[in-house]
């Protein structure tokens, strides 16, 4: 019987877990994340690609960054680089083309789960071997199977560092193994 | 003392229950009282701006049943309801619906009035202002619908997107509940 009882319990306890991960849609805010980005090295004068990732909270979905209708709001990343770092080209993942309940014959270009931005960063010659700061944001739009919530920016904040470039390995043809032949 | 299992179970299962609904009920509290607030309480007047310039009172449409809408051209859940609603004001007018938008975009008023012609909107489309989204509860998400009855009482609050049926079941509420209240 303690069997009968054991399993009845866990059957119970699975029941309420199901239950209370039912939630009514639009009760809970949406969010993205940034993950917190290791300190990415880049050589002065090259440009290099810096890996930002972001995760959306289970249950939401953000339009990618080239939606599939018009007026829907993009996401997109803005960078304010620091002094003589160049931000070049953001590259943002293709959307997954998904249909919703709401328009199950609509395909929206949307990110959910993780995605990952990468952003190509080049510190002109003249920027000191260092450690620099960016700073910037990611704006969004959510919405979930019912309801939409107005857009929002997500701070970013990330560090390079940049390093001189390596110098270039000394020639010397005396020293070379096949010099002699 | 010998217990007996089936009073164990039942027990068990009446204490998990317990656990359950009072989790539920805890957690969908604040959302649910805040519908209820504004239930049977005037619906907050405004003034707005219509798409083709009038300034729009809410209190203009005293005497009608009225389903304002609280939408934006980036919501692709209100986009579903607009086609309802276009059937509902031509379905229902006659018996005294008023169907009003308003949107609460940033979106130039252009855009906006592009997006309305496009999906046949026949209701006035007013422009949103912040402040009456506070007023009206702060809006955390669209759409939200309010069903106002002839009286300017909220008689229902509607988060999100609903069924073709249920919100025709709402309408045909304010619509007869003001109706059998003045004959």
């Amino acid at each position: 019987m303690p069997t009968y009882f054991t399993r009845t319990t866990v059957v119970l306890a699975l029941l309420c877990s199901e239950l209370l991960a039912q939630d009514s849609p639009g009760k809970k805010a949406p969010s993205v994340t940034m993950a917190p980005a290791a300190v990415a090295t880049v050589v002065r004068g090259k440009a290099t690609a810096v890996e930002l990732q972001f995760r959306v909270a289970s249950g939401f979905h953000i339009n990618s960054n080239t939606p599939s209708e018009e007026y829907l709001i993009p996401t997109d990343l803005k960078l304010d680089p620091p002094t003589d770092i160049v931000v070049g080209k953001i590259t943002y993942p293709p959307g997954e083309q998904v249909s919703f309940a709401f328009a199950p014959d609509e395909k929206l270009s949307v990110y959910s789960g993780d995605f990952t931005l990468s952003v190509s960063v080049r510190p002109l010659a003249s920027v000191l071997p260092s450690k620099y700061e960016f700073r910037g944001t990611l704006k969004y739009q959510a919405c979930d199977n019912t309801a939409c919530y107005p857009p929002k920016r997500l701070p970013i904040e990330f560090e390079v560092k940049v390093v001189k470039s390596p110098k270039p390995p000394a020639k010397n043809p005396a020293q070379s193994p096949h010099a002699h032949n | 003392m010998k217990r007996d299992p089936v009073v164990i179970i039942i027990v068990a299962m009446v204490v998990s229950l317990m656990l359950v609904l009072g989790i539920n009920l805890s957690r969908h509290a604040p959302a649910e009282k805040a519908g209820s607030q504004s239930q049977g309480r005037p619906a907050p007047d405004f003034a707005l701006q219509s798409l083709d310039g009038k300034t729009v009172h809410l209190s203009d449409f005293r005497g009608k049943a009225v389903l304002l809408n609280f939408w934006a051209t980036w919501c692709e859940p209100c986009k579903i309801e607009m086609p309802w609603f276009v059937e509902f004001q031509k379905q229902y007018a006659p018996e005294g619906l008023q169907i009003v938008g308003v949107a609460m975009d940033d979106s130039a008023e252009k855009d906006i009035a592009d997006f309305a012609t496009k999906m046949g909107v026949n209701y006035p489309v007013l422009i949103g202002k912040e402040e009456v989204g506070t007023a009206y509860g702060g809006l955390p998400f669209l759409p939200t619908t309010f069903y106002i009855d002839r009286d300017g009482k909220v008689v229902d609050k509607v988060f999100g997107l609903k069924g073709r049926g249920e919100i025709e079941d709402l309408v045909k509420k304010i619509v007869n509940e003001g109706r059998v209240a003045r004959k």
